[in-house]
């Protein structure tokens, strides 16, 4: 009791409780506990350990373990989305777009990607899409100042691509990506991600984005909920394409629809914005013909 | 037999069984209440707090009348009417005792006068009626420690005898300088008395602040008490005209004296209420024993007060009455804190709670210690006052405070602001940083941290 400060009414409560105010001083790291600290503490209190956080944990008494040191890189990342996800009130918005058109295109084009020698990917449309989409909506390409009393309206639109290297997960940026016609882009994407996955990046390669694309599309899933990439407001996450049946006005039809993402920081975007945001996204995508008007 | 019974049963109405009686009914128990005195409240309301606080009032305006002079005031000779003075002191014990019963009765609380004994875990003897009962709480507390091998004479008092005030003898030792003594001293030494105070230990007010103590030692004197420190009467002797104390130590040699109080501590009275027969533990100090919900190591039986041990104070029975009361219907409460404050109420007044610079040393606790002197103190000064100071030891890491003890008019008023920062875990900011009105005493206490800050203007 000596080295845990508590008024007597809290003292009293915790006892009426039956909460430990020592172990509950060290499960939360702190000196001082107050009322609020007991409150819907009486359930969770067994779950608390003795120890100095919810980590130490002796596993090795429930069966035999291994000990890997986190890389650098991994520990960077780490800080970094636990930072995220401390700081950032975050909200994420589910859509799908229906991508027959794309589909369509990429088939039209598959002789002319050969002669190029570029894969036209689904991700580069993603990307094209989703750069025009920020240029009509520019809250979403935006950082908030540190001091959180500016918002910086960025008159440039970098598309991060979340890429998964053995190292870990890392993040290129295709620079003016609505300046760049879809062959460049699919092609840079190419490079970049061959370059991250051999950790051949540069710093001035990485960075700088307008917002992030991460894409699960060719492993699978149906939906999730990416975290914000600081200092960014909105990442857009994408899954599997699904063959979903749609009313297309007279009859039911079979669709091609990408489940589409938007985790956003919602000290800067709201949820209508978000839902704006991405009808219009989802219309660029099944009728990309819109982003040559 | 089965007639007699009782769903919570207190033993004493002192301050620790009243408090945990009506405690116990306000939360819905049907009580009964018993003691052998013929009022309510106890030593602390018939004979200890209470009567004392009301002759160490007329102590103080003996003194202030006799010492208006330097103010320009003046009163004639001071003469005091004894028995006028014994019963105004009466007829307060008598308002709060009566004001007490008053208070037991818009309770149920039902009252029986008479000795009770125990004479089994759910048995119980009162006065010769047999009793069951569910739940008892053993609130008997303390009697004064009679010395060993002195002879029978009613010229020699305890503090009860001593706060009847019978007659104020021309010369009059007290044997034991702690709380009880000192106020005693107090008291008969403004009534008249040349007083003696006889201390075993190296200082009067043992375990307090010696530099506190140093200021009260030194007011006694000059309100004409002898003390003798690190003495002891060796033997005593009565004759027609005086008792003569043979001292030992720093003092060797006789106290002819008129009358002699015993004031060398109180002994828990566990014995008297046979706890033997309900097998609840009692120790060779007639303590008995109790966990931190005041439950003995009967199933049924509580303790409260001075009966469980030191400190044998009358604000720590009250607590653990109610902690009693609210565990025995089955409340989630305890008695944990070791925060009990202290007060002599003697003149200047000596307040202390926690731990003084001395405890702190020898524990070796990491500490710093600060202080403020009332002779800085525009309140202290325009009262008549030029003594006294503020001590506050605390943690230089954290600067909480660890204790305090303040010597000086008024001191015991001050001392809660001192127990509520440490129940509180306030530091030195936080009680810098609390607006104290001036001119107050208490600024004594915000000053003192101001000056451990080094923010301080007033000295």
């Amino acid at each position: 009791m000596k080295d845990v400060i508590a008024s007597p009414s809290v003292r009293a409560l915790a006892l009426q409780k039956g909460i430990d105010l020592k172990e509950l001083a060290s499960a939360l790291n702190r000196e001082t506990i107050t009322r609020e600290d007991l409150q819907g503490t009486s359930r969770n209190i067994t779950q608390i350990s003795t120890g100095t956080s919810h980590w130490d944990v002796d596993h090795a008494a429930f069966g035999p373990v291994r000990r890997e040191p986190m890389t650098r890189f991994a520990k960077v990342a780490a800080a970094n989305l636990e930072a995220s996800n401390a700081m950032i009130p975050q909200v994420t918005h589910h859509d799908r777009a229906d991508v027959s058109m794309i589909e369509a295109l990429r088939a039209d084009w598959k002789e002319e990607a050969q002669v190029r020698g570029v894969k036209l990917t689904a991700l580069a449309f993603h990307v094209k899409a989703l750069a025009h989409a920020l240029r009509a909506y520019p809250r979403f390409n935006a950082s908030l100042a540190a001091d959180t009393e500016t918002l910086i309206l960025k008159d440039y639109v970098h598309i991060g691509v979340a890429v998964d290297t053995e190292h870990g997960l890392m993040v290129p940026v295709v620079r003016d990506a609505d300046q760049k016609g879809l062959w460049l882009i699919a092609s840079e994407i190419a490079a970049l991600a061959a370059r991250a996955q051999r950790r051949k990046i540069g710093p001035n390669e990485m960075g700088g984005a307008s917002m992030t694309i991460t894409n699960l599309g060719g492993l699978g899933g149906t939906a999730f909920t990416p975290i914000v990439n600081p200092p960014e407001v909105a990442i857009l996450g994408i899954t599997r394409v699904e063959t979903v049946t749609v009313w297309d006005g007279e009859k039911p039809t079979p669709r091609p629809m990408v489940p589409l993402d938007l985790s956003y920081d919602h000290r800067v975007i709201n949820g209508a914005d978000a839902a704006r945001f991405m009808n219009h996204l989802c219309g660029l995508l099944s009728d990309p013909r819109q982003m040559t008007i | 037999m089965a007639d007699n019974h009782a769903e919570f049963i207190v033993l004493g109405a002192g301050p620790g069984g009243y408090a945990c009686a009506f405690r116990a009914a306000d939360l819905g128990r049907e009580v009964v209440l018993v003691d052998p005195r013929a009022s309510l409240g106890g030593v602390c309301l018939n004979e200890g707090c209470i009567p004392s606080k009301a002759l160490l009032h007329a102590a103080e305006l003996i003194r202030d009348a006799q010492h208006s002079d330097g103010w320009g005031i003046s009163t004639g000779n001071v003469s005091v009417d004894i028995d006028k003075l014994r019963a105004r002191k009466d007829g307060i014990v008598a308002q709060l005792t009566a004001g007490l019963s008053s208070l037991a009765e818009r309770r149920n609380v039902r009252i029986i006068r008479g000795e009770a004994a125990f004479t089994g875990p759910k048995t119980l003897d009162i006065d010769g009626d047999s009793w069951t009962f569910e739940q008892a709480v053993i609130a008997v507390g303390s009697a004064p420690v009679q010395l060993p091998g002195w002879p029978a004479d009613n010229r020699i008092w305890d503090s009860s005898a001593a706060l009847e005030l019978r007659k104020v003898p021309k010369r009059l030792a007290i044997v034991g300088g702690g709380i009880i003594g000192l106020e005693m001293a107090t008291v008969y030494a403004a009534l008249g008395a040349r007083v003696v105070v006889i201390e075993f230990m190296e200082q009067i007010a043992p375990g307090v602040d010696f530099e506190a103590v140093k200021v009260l030692h030194k007011a006694l004197e000059s309100q004409g008490v002898t003390i003798h420190t690190r003495t002891k009467v060796s033997s005593v002797k009565a004759t027609k005209t005086a008792l003569t104390l043979s001292c030992e130590g720093m003092f060797s040699g006789d106290v002819k004296v008129d009358a002699a109080i015993q004031a060398v501590g109180r002994r828990a009275s566990g014995g008297i209420v046979n706890a033997d027969a309900a097998g609840v533990t009692t120790d060779e100090k007639g303590v008995i024993v109790v966990d931190s919900h005041c439950q003995t190591n009967i199933e049924g039986i509580f303790a409260v007060g001075d009966v469980t041990g030191n400190p044998m104070v009358a604000h720590r029975a009250t607590y653990q009455g109610h902690v009693a009361a609210e565990v025995a219907s089955g409340h989630a409460v305890a008695f944990e804190t070791t925060l009990i404050p202290s007060v002599a109420y003697t003149n200047p007044e000596l307040a202390w709670v926690g731990l003084n610079q001395g405890q702190a040393k020898e524990q070796d606790i990491t500490h710093e210690v600060v202080g403020f002197p009332w002779s800085a103190s525009g309140r202290n000064l325009a009262s008549g006052s030029e003594e006294g100071f503020t001590k506050l030891v605390y943690c230089p890491n954290s600067h909480r405070l660890l204790g305090a003890t303040l010597v000086g008019q008024n001191a015991g008023e001050l001392l809660s602001e001192c127990v509520l920062a440490i129940e509180m875990g306030a530091t030195l900011k936080d009680i810098a940083l609390t607006v104290h009105a001036h001119p107050t005493l208490s600024e004594t206490i915000q000053l003192a941290t101001e000056r451990a800050l080094g923010s301080i203007t007033d000295l």
